[in-house]
């Protein structure tokens, strides 16, 4: 998951660990692009420092990753963004537990 | 008939023609410029019709007739005298001394019956062109001083006045040439004669036509900048303009009056101030044009208007025209132009003042809307810029909503599914934690909306800054960082000792926040000239050049900046700046990128409330 707001990321990170998922956290898109590595899913902040959300869709989809993304935001268009980069999915923040754990089941791949 | 007789001819034919216009308009509308001129004309063309009539019917000359004539003519430079003084002014002397001159003349030609003995004649003749020529160079120097129309009839004036003294010279010095060429004298006097009645016709009488084309250039020049005037700064340069133009192109001076309808009066600028700033009802000629919307050829004002005679003699306002400036069914205003003197108008400028009254009413109208749609502008970008406030500061408040929503829940499923396990106490201080900063942030938008209706600042006390600044310093909120206080001695002045702490808390935090661990931060306190000194100061990353203009406003970006990149409300300072302005001081600062920043906080130290 990729968010600037060290809160989130440790919440976030928590309760799907408890699910018994995977986290990779980075707090930006160009960290972000580092770590990546065939992950199942791209839980994305859309404003961040460094390289944003639109800047890190961009260069992963061009750099052939296929992992599917679903973007995380405060704004209040959450899905024309999503639309924009391309994302499989939205979650608009705040959001409820329940519904971060339905999108990661939903849209993450390998998984059923 | 031979050439010089023809010309001859034409010449009485052109000073007897010009007689018949200027009395006409002399009858038409009676003012003592018009009465001079036909006054004027009419003593020469008399003379001309006697003598016509004589050598045309070979009558024996009758002498009372020939001595009124001759009467007649020494009149005439002291008429030309009456009329300089119509389009400029002649010092009294010299018009007492015409007087004199005329009458000791008449008395000399009536005592001697017709026969002056030499030595008088010569005093006549002398008393003749010292006249004439004083008339020649006043209407020279009078044209210079005048603009537009008049000028033209001045110069004109001038030259007639001019021509015809060479006339006289020619004729006079005729009886001193050989018999051979006794011809070219009287031709040449002719000529002139014909040359001055034309330029006497241009300047006393011109046909509209020709006053037409004078005024051609300059309303041309005017309508020209006409589309660019609405576009000025403000009105009142809008309303200068305007003047100017209408001025030079009706050669006089122009002002205009724009209706306030608050105070119901015709409110002037006239850049010579020689108008009242303000016309009210049933003052002056303008507010009657103003009312009735009939534009007025007022050619005596004094007489047009008896009660306000002195009023507009002392202020030099003897012709006026005036025009109505409205629009649709809107009354904008007059436009007023008016002149020392009374010739320079005629009834025929009448059309023109409306023309310009109109086309003044087109600028302001048209200033009018563009005004109005930049309120719009501005009323839409208001609108817009809080539109965008609430939904940045609606953004930065769900950024801890969805930590505290999530982990809430989080905890709560915990709880439920597995009741034994222990307090999960990273996730309850992040609770917490959010909670501050949700709350912190609230509090912040209630300062900058209070701030907005300038209710920020409360109770002022005597406060000392330097006191204020140690407790401010004591807090705990710094990460543990040790703040310096520098101060030599107490620095009291009258405030609101909680906003002040937050402003200096505040400045505190972000050189904190922006600095190295082991760096330090400072306040300094000082006071000099009734004013107190605060600066903040650390060894931080400072701030860039390019940021720096922009750092203590609430909400800028340029049309240049994605808005997707803009978060963070950034109240912070902006806070600041607004409580240290309502307490009547300023706050700046200086930074170098990697180098630190300093924050100056200036504060009166005798505050007026």
């Amino acid at each position: 998951m990729v968010d600037d707001d060290p809160s989130i990321v440790a919440v976030v990170s928590d309760i799907l660990i408890a699910e018994g998922h995977e986290v990779v956290s980075a707090e930006n898109g160009a960290e972000a692009l580092m770590k990546a590595n065939g992950e199942a899913l791209v839980l994305l902040d859309m404003r961040m420092p460094v390289l944003d959300g639109w800047g890190f869709a961009r260069e992963f989809r061009a750099s052939g990753k296929r992992s599917p993304i679903v973007v995380m935001t405060a704004a209040e268009n959450a899905r024309r963004w999503a639309e924009e980069i391309g994302a499989e999915g939205y979650l608009a923040k705040p959001f409820e537990i329940d519904a971060l754990i339905a999108a990661v089941e939903r849209y993450a791949t390998g998984r059923h | 008939m031979t050439a010089l007789e023809l010309v001859s001819l034409l010449t009485q034919a052109i000073y007897v023609l010009i007689f018949v216009l200027v009395t006409w308009t002399a009858l038409r509308r009676r003012t003592r410029t018009s009465v001079d001129i036909a006054l004027f004309f009419g003593a020469i063309a008399t003379a001309i019709v006697e003598s016509r009539i004589v050598t045309t019917f070979g009558l024996s000359q009758v002498e009372l007739i020939t001595d009124i004539v001759t009467l007649l003519v020494i009149a005439m430079p002291y008429l030309l005298l009456r009329l300089v003084d119509d389009f400029s002014d002649v010092p009294a002397v010299v018009s007492r001394l015409a007087e004199a001159g005329v009458v000791l003349s008449a008395i000399a030609f009536v005592v001697t019956v017709g026969t002056v003995p030499p030595p008088i004649l010569i005093a006549i003749v002398v008393y003749f062109a010292a006249l004439s020529t004083y008339c020649a160079v006043a209407f020279v120097r009078a044209g210079r001083r005048s603009a537009g129309v008049t000028r033209r009839r001045l110069q004109a004036v001038a030259a007639g006045t001019v021509l015809l003294g060479v006339a006289i010279l020619v004729a006079g010095f005729a009886p001193l040439l050989p018999a051979s060429l006794a011809g070219l004298p009287t031709g040449l006097t002719q000529v002139l004669a014909l040359a001055s009645a034309i330029a006497y016709l241009i300047g006393f009488a011109p046909p509209q036509i020709l006053r037409r084309a004078w005024q051609e250039p300059e309303l041309r020049s005017f309508l020209r900048r006409a589309a660019s005037l609405p576009r000025m700064p403000d009105t009142r340069s809008i309303v200068h303009a305007l003047q100017d133009g209408a001025g030079s192109t009706l050669g006089a001076r122009a002002a205009i009056g724009l209706f306030d309808p608050e105070t119901n009066t015709l409110r002037f600028q006239d850049p010579h101030g020689v108008l009242p700033s303000e016309i009210g009802q049933s003052d002056y000629l303008a507010w009657r044009v103003f009312e009735t919307q009939h534009a007025e050829y007022y050619p005596d004002a004094a007489r047009a208007h008896p009660a306000l005679a002195s009023a507009y003699r002392t202020r030099g306002v003897r012709s006026l025209l005036i025009a109505p400036i409205s629009a649709a069914n809107q009354r904008l205003g007059a436009l007023e132009a008016y002149t020392d003197h009374q010739p320079v108008f005629s009834e025929d400028d009448l059309d023109l003042v409306r023309l310009l009254a109109d086309q003044a009413a087109v600028i302001l109208e048209s200033r009018a809307l563009i005004d109005e749609a930049a309120r719009v502008q501005a009323h839409e970008e208001a609108a817009r810029l809080k539109e965008d406030f609430i939904s940045a500061a609606a953004h930065d408040l769900k950024t801890p909503l969805t930590t505290l929503v999530a982990q809430a829940q989080f905890l709560e499923r915990r709880a439920e599914t597995q009741p034994s396990a222990p307090a999960d106490l990273p996730g309850l201080q992040r609770i917490v934690r959010e909670g501050r900063r949700l709350s912190a942030l609230v509090l912040e938008l209630l300062d900058a909306s209070r701030l907005e209706q300038g209710k920020l600042v409360g109770e002022r006390e005597p406060v000392d800054l330097v006191e204020l600044a140690r407790d401010v310093a004591r807090r705990d909120s710094y990460e543990g960082r040790q703040i310096t206080v520098v101060a030599d001695a107490p620095v009291v002045g009258s405030y609101d000792p909680r906003r002040i702490g937050q402003v200096l808390e505040n400045l505190v935090e972000n050189a904190v926040k922006y600095s190295p661990e082991e760096s330090e931060v400072r306040i300094v306190i000082a006071h000099r000239n009734g004013e107190a000194f605060i600066d903040v100061t650390d060894r931080g990353i400072g701030i860039p050049a390019g940021d720096l203009p922009q750092i203590f406003q609430r909400f800028h970006r340029g049309t240049n900046v994605d808005d997707r990149r803009f978060a963070g409300m950034g109240l912070g300072l902006f806070i600041c700046k607004g409580i240290v302005e309502q307490h009547g001081g300023r706050v700046s600062v200086e930074s170098r990128e990697g180098a630190g920043s300093t924050f100056k906080v200036v504060l009166p130290m005798e505050t007026e409330r």
